[in-house]
């Protein structure tokens, strides 16, 4: 390496020599990276010079954070890592809560981050943070590249780790010296390259998972978001076609069966349906496919499905048994383990039938008495209009419980919501990576006054590349899912939770040169639905919802999912 | 109960203060650290004692999710001993 500080321009005239940002641009090109989310500054410089007049469309976002998040969403729906990158210090700090958010929800995501030159590392340089120590338990493997002769095999590296296994983030954390330096390079740089592991199937497990299923009378297949991350909806829909099994899903597994088809009893949990945590609760065998137990699905963990044996697929052996015991755990590939799985099935036509019943007789109304929006009436109507085209990006409160209560989906690309985390602002980001990674989607972003605010800047983002985003706002003037549980669990002791004094947020979107409209009554939800799904470009409908409107059924915190509340 | 897991590792810049990390945010309290750094070429073994804080919290879980870390070899369990408490 040689300190040389060549810009990219000259590198160009000399072949044999290019720089370490010329090697990251030409290592991005390599994996196919068609979209990079970023935000320049100081550090990353070099890289931004490198990247005039490459193939990669950069898409300038107005704050890191939603560069993470929409390359989060991008890798969603592509399946192939999302990239995004930031500059040193704050840069690379408004990345974190991106990665954590891919962290939780197992999202393939490469980070770059410039950082100070090597010599200033250590000394509160401008702009320095220890990025790599900072990131350090929100990613799966992080690089801190001390010698530009690394960059092409850390790269290639970075992206098979990023998409191999459980999914998830790594970060390559750039010095500017490094990016800067001008190197020889001979030919062709060879990158390190391994094979996936392939895993057999367990012979002895299936044939165990198979005689249970037989002798099960009451089976429930409780399903998540690793059907998604390993692409086995094929899959599943296969095996639960054969055996007729009733199905639950988590949140992050919707759509992964189509939510209307018979048998699906809907999202199980905190706010699942009561015929879905009814079947969890009575069923006596539970076969969990790509989901972990995670708290907001289980309830109060020693009472889920008390008397039901468990089976668990995943594809992380890391999963198996870490909340719940199994009797069998069959870890590897999930499509290929469901294909494996014939069982014959003994009768369980009396538990079909009574699932079935359930599901019709706790079905969702949308009834409500009064003239207001009712909000789960107008996300199933807009689900209904938008068909199988639709992808709702969600932000994080009372209107994502809604949208996967009563929306739509076919397919589990078709719901983006941040599940792990929990990420207000997730949305409108979400939003614009998944209208760049399938632009003949219908994409509509779900929102709520408290989210919209936290990354609004990216109205901006949408104007600039023209994005055909719908945000759907429901503005109930409140931070509603906290107001819900301080009115239920914290004797009404309303804490700041009351957004009064919100923006006009249409206004604010025409700011942004976003048409914008306002709905206030139920009786104009038909035209403000097909404004919204046919507007070319980009438009934000904001709806003004009743601030008392709860989310229901509810499983209280710490309850058990059989002690759901109801309105 | 105490526990003993030996580790062994490519080394890599950060990879001691990743895995400690990932033990300690999994709930479990460090109790001994034992770090011996790789000749050249060669592989970094740790050598944790540790001992799990209140919680639904299992060994072989632990294994599997240090195992799983980008450049681990080889996790082991090297004993499971009663936590001896002091008269």
């Amino acid at each position: 390496m040689q300190p040389a500080a060549q810009t990219s321009s000259d590198a160009s005239q000399h072949a044999a020599f290019k720089t370490g940002a010329q090697l990251v641009v030409e290592a991005l090109e390599r994996e196919g990276v068609t979209d990079v989310f970023g935000y320049p500054g100081g550090a990353i410089m070099p890289v931004y010079d490198a990247l005039t007049g490459s193939s990669l469309n950069h898409i300038l976002v107005r704050h890191e954070q939603g560069a993470a998040l929409a390359a989060d969403a991008w890798a969603r729906i592509t399946g192939r890592p999302g990239v995004c990158m930031a500059t040193s210090g704050p840069g690379a700090t408004n990345l974190v809560t991106g990665l954590a958010n891919a962290f939780m929800d197992c999202v393939p995501m490469v980070a770059i981050t410039g950082q100070v030159a090597s010599p200033l590392m250590g000394t509160d340089a401008f702009q320095e943070i220890d990025t790599f120590g900072i990131t350090l338990p929100v990613v799966k493997h992080s690089w801190l590249v001390r010698d530009a002769a690394d960059i092409p095999h850390i790269f290639a590296e970075a992206f098979r780790v990023a998409a191999s296994g459980r999914p998830g983030p790594v970060l390559i954390d750039l010095p500017k010296d490094v990016t800067q330096a001008s190197i020889h390079t001979p030919g062709v740089i060879a990158c390190r390259t391994e094979t996936p592991a392939v895993f057999p199937l367990d012979a002895q497990g299936l044939a165990r998972a198979g005689q249970l299923i037989t002798a099960a009378r009451r089976p429930v297949l409780y399903f998540g978001g690793g059907i998604a991350l390993s692409r086995a909806e094929d899959a599943l829909r296969r095996f639960f076609q054969r055996t007729r099994i009733p199905a639950v899903a988590t949140l992050k597994g919707l759509g992964a069966i189509p939510t209307d088809w018979p048998g699906f009893l809907g999202m199980l949990g905190m706010h699942g349906t009561r015929a879905a945590n009814t079947a969890v609760n009575d069923s006596d065998l539970l076969i969990c496919v790509g989901a972990r137990f995670d708290d907001r699905a289980t309830g109060k963990l020693d009472t889920f499905a008390p008397g039901a044996r468990v089976i668990h697929i995943d594809g992380d052996a890391a999963e198996i048994s870490k909340l719940r015991a199994v009797e069998v755990g069959l870890a590897g590939d999930i499509g290929a383990i469901l294909d494996a799985l014939h069982p014959i099935m003994g009768d369980i036509s009396a538990w079909q039938k009574t699932c079935a019943d359930n599901a019709v007789r706790w079905a969702f109304r949308y009834d409500a008495p009064g003239s207001g929006v009712y909000a789960p009436g107008l996300l199933n109507a807009m689900a209904k209009a938008a068909g199988d085209n639709l992808i709702v990006t969600c932000d994080v409160g009372q209107h994502q419980m809604w949208v996967a209560q009563h929306c739509r989906f076919t397919r589990p690309q078709a719901h983006l919501t941040s599940a792990g985390l929990g990420t207000m602002g997730f949305g409108i980001p979400a939003g614009i990576g998944a209208a760049l990674a399938e632009p003949d989607a219908t994409v509509v972003t779900v929102s709520g006054d408290g989210s919209i605010m936290m990354n609004i800047q990216e109205l901006a983002t949408i104007r600039r590349y023209r994005i055909p985003l719908k945000i759907l706002l429901l503005d109930n003037s409140q931070l509603g899912m906290v107001r819900q549980w301080q009115e239920l669990f914290y004797q009404e002791n309303f804490s700041e939770v009351d957004l009064y004094d919100n923006p006009d947020f249409a206004e604010i979107a025409r700011a942004f040169g976003i048409e914008a409209f306002t709905l206030e009554h139920r009786a104009g939800e038909a035209e403000a639905i097909e404004r919204l799904l046919t507007t070319r470009g980009p438009v934000l409908c904001h709806v003004r919802i009743d601030p008392r409107e709860n989310v229901w059924p509810l499983v209280p915190p710490g309850k058990s999912n059989s002690e759901m509340m109801e309105a | 109960m105490t526990h003993r897991i030996e580790i062994d590792f490519e080394p890599a810049e950060g990879q001691v203060v990743r895995l400690i990390g990932l033990v300690e945010r999994r709930g479990y309290e460090l109790l001994g650290v034992n770090f011996q750094p790789a000749a050249v070429g060669g592989k970094g073994r740790l050598d944790l004692s540790v001992r799990p804080r209140p919680g639904p919290r299992r060994m072989e879980t632990l294994k599997a999710q240090i195992s799983r870390v980008y450049g681990v070899l080889s996790v082991r369990e090297l004993t499971a001993e009663p936590l001896r408490e002091s008269a």
